[in-house]
């Protein structure tokens, strides 16, 4: 299938699904680029939801997404063909939107604040990145807060937000052994990303403390991802005692 | 009424249709994982698509308070109400307090217990399925299987009358087969231009064997490596039945609960159809893959669908 736009080459995956893959000088601009064309199918199935009958589901990841279809509804074809409609219709006026957005990227009222105890007892690598990167504690903390990192993907287990890039100097490798168990919460860094383990699992991503906040929240509604892809989040540094404190308040 | 697990067998989840629209936040996709073998238990004992149903290794056994209605599926499946064998395929009326044995006679298949009824049971991220991976669903909501003791509840609905009901049957000839001698279709797509043409062939052309590393997640296939030009790719939608191929070469099929994203080159995805097949294969057994143009697997998959509507239409 040809490629059009910013989609810079498409795949199929299987019969019910299409895997478009993104152009962009950075991952900053190709994960952009993601996220306006989820935004567009999104926003077009919720106003012609006769015409997105077929659309089963979205999955979005760094410079990808995966389009699912009925295909009793649809073919490849068609769903093509509607695709090369939304550039044409609508994600001209997104990119513009998505241009102002980066513009207003510095503006940072939309920022999710992750709370972090760096160094908590049961999550803390901080020695090994340490030796690793040949920062101080303090510096490797003042790194990991310094920057207002976007989040590329949402996936491996529910809530788990792949975000980047963590600054060059604070780059390290994951674990030689992955641990058997992660606690819940564990802030983490591997390569240029961070992350937050949602629920105790394993993992191999050196870890740098705890948040209290929690990735996953369940409610009446059902259960929902605190960060989705796309969204802009500074990590805080909180002490013990805040730290203790703050599912009490 | 009650239903109360009296011997959990080997692994007894519930299962329903699965989750759609939440991969995005990272969670599977859930679901039965022989969808053919589901469907037809849950038509064959009058509920509607997306009951769930149990989806049973081993061999299972429970008691229910009221009489309903039954049906067993899935491959080389077995049925015993009070110890009498009973037909698969099939309605069955139960009484209240039989004692009912569901299971498979080739040890790791699955076998598919609808039970009519409105079932009582949690839903999670909008589905009753169980996900041991995720700690989600199932009786206490937190992906734990069915244990000896548990009890749910099955609303028997009275209008229904299933003892004048017509009862239901799907003939032997038209079952669900699981024949694992015809070859395993796969869709050429993802990265498939990335697999050089030996590499393709090789992958056709070869017996595969299914390792005991086989469980909702993914089947691991031993049999010649399968390499790819690419040495780092960035994770992206891993959809069911992708046949990843990680560094070591040996391919993996992804089944229901895979995680949402992957880092693996991929092949394609294996026919929606053959999934089914596939997901009742057991250790030991040999396979074969073989290329399937996009356009004949759709048609088959529409066809096998619209065939399905056709016989249930006929048994209503």
């Amino acid at each position: 299938m040809k490629a059009f736009g910013d989609v810079k080459h498409i795949a199929y995956a299987g019969i019910d699904a299409l895997i478009l893959y993104f152009d962009g000088a950075t991952l900053d601009e190709a994960n952009h680029a993601c996220i306006r064309w989820l935004t567009a199918i999104e926003n077009g199935n919720k106003q012609f939801p006769s015409q997105w009958s077929w659309l089963i589901e979205c999955v979005p990841s760094y410079d990808s997404l995966l389009i699912v279809f009925n295909y009793e509804l649809i073919d490849s074809h068609g769903v093509y063909k509607a695709l090369e409609g939304l550039q044409i219709e609508s994600v001209h006026s997104s990119l513009e939107k998505g241009a102002q957005a980066t513009i207003a990227k510095e503006d940072s009222s939309d920022t999710k604040l992750i709370p972090v105890w760096y160094g908590a007892p049961n999550a803390s690598d901080l020695s090994v990145v340490s030796k690793q990167t040949g920062l101080s504690i303090d510096d490797i903390i003042e790194q990991h807060t310094s920057v207002i990192y976007r989040v590329y993907a949402v996936g491996f287990a529910p809530g788990f937000a792949y975000m980047g890039e963590i600054p060059t100097k604070l780059q390290c490798p994951r674990l030689g052994t992955p641990r058997k168990r992660v606690p819940k919460g564990a802030v983490a860094i591997a390569d240029r990303q961070t992350a937050v383990y949602p629920s105790e699992s394993p993992g191999g991503w050196n870890l740098l403390g705890l948040t209290p906040s929690d990735m996953v929240t369940h409610d009446v509604h059902g259960s929902t991802s605190r960060l989705t892809s796309g969204d802009k989040v500074r990590f805080v540094a909180i002490s013990e005692e805040e730290f203790k404190a703050y599912n009490e308040g | 009424m009650k239903v109360e697990i009296t011997n959990k067998g080997l692994l007894s989840l519930i299962i329903d249709g699965g989750r759609v629209g939440r991969q995005k936040d990272g969670f599977c996709q859930s679901g039965p994982m022989d969808e053919l073998a589901y469907k037809w238990a849950n038509f064959l004992a009058f509920n509607m698509d997306n009951t769930p149903c149990l989806e049973v290794m081993g061999n299972i056994s429970l008691q229910v308070t009221e009489a309903c209605a039954i049906a067993a599926t899935g491959r080389d499946v077995t049925l015993t109400v009070n110890g009498e064998h009973r037909p698969h395929y099939t309605t069955v009326l139960l009484n209240a307090f039989d004692e009912v044995s569901v299971g498979s006679a080739t040890l790791g298949c699955k076998a598919y217990l609808a039970i009519s009824g409105n079932w009582q049971v949690p839903d999670v991220v909008g589905s009753k399925s169980t996900v041991m991976r995720e700690g989600l669903g199932g009786l206490n909501e937190n992906g734990q299987p069915l244990q000896q003791g548990h009890v749910f509840e099955i609303k028997q609905n009275s209008l229904l009358n299933i003892e004048r009901k017509r009862l239901r049957k799907l003939h032997h000839a038209l079952r669900p087969k699981y024949n694992l001698e015809i070859p395993i279709n796969v869709i050429p797509g993802y990265q498939i231009d990335r697999f050089s043409n030996v590499a393709q062939q090789l992958f056709v052309s070869s017996e595969y064997t299914v390792t005991s590393s086989i469980d909702r997640m993914g089947y691991r296939f031993n049999g010649p490596d399968i390499r790819s030009s690419i040495d780092t790719m960035r994770s992206e939608a891993v959809h069911l039945g992708a046949v990843q191929v990680p560094p070591d070469g040996q391919p993996i099929v992804m089944m229901r609960d895979r995680q949402t994203l992957g880092g693996y080159p991929k092949l394609g995805c294996v026919n929606p159809i053959d999934i089914n097949r596939l997901a009742q294969a057991v250790p030991g057994e040999k396979i074969h893959f073989a290329f399937q143009n996009n356009e004949a697997a759709r048609a088959q998959c529409l066809l096998a669908t619209s065939r399905m509507r056709q016989l249930q239409g006929e048994m209503l």
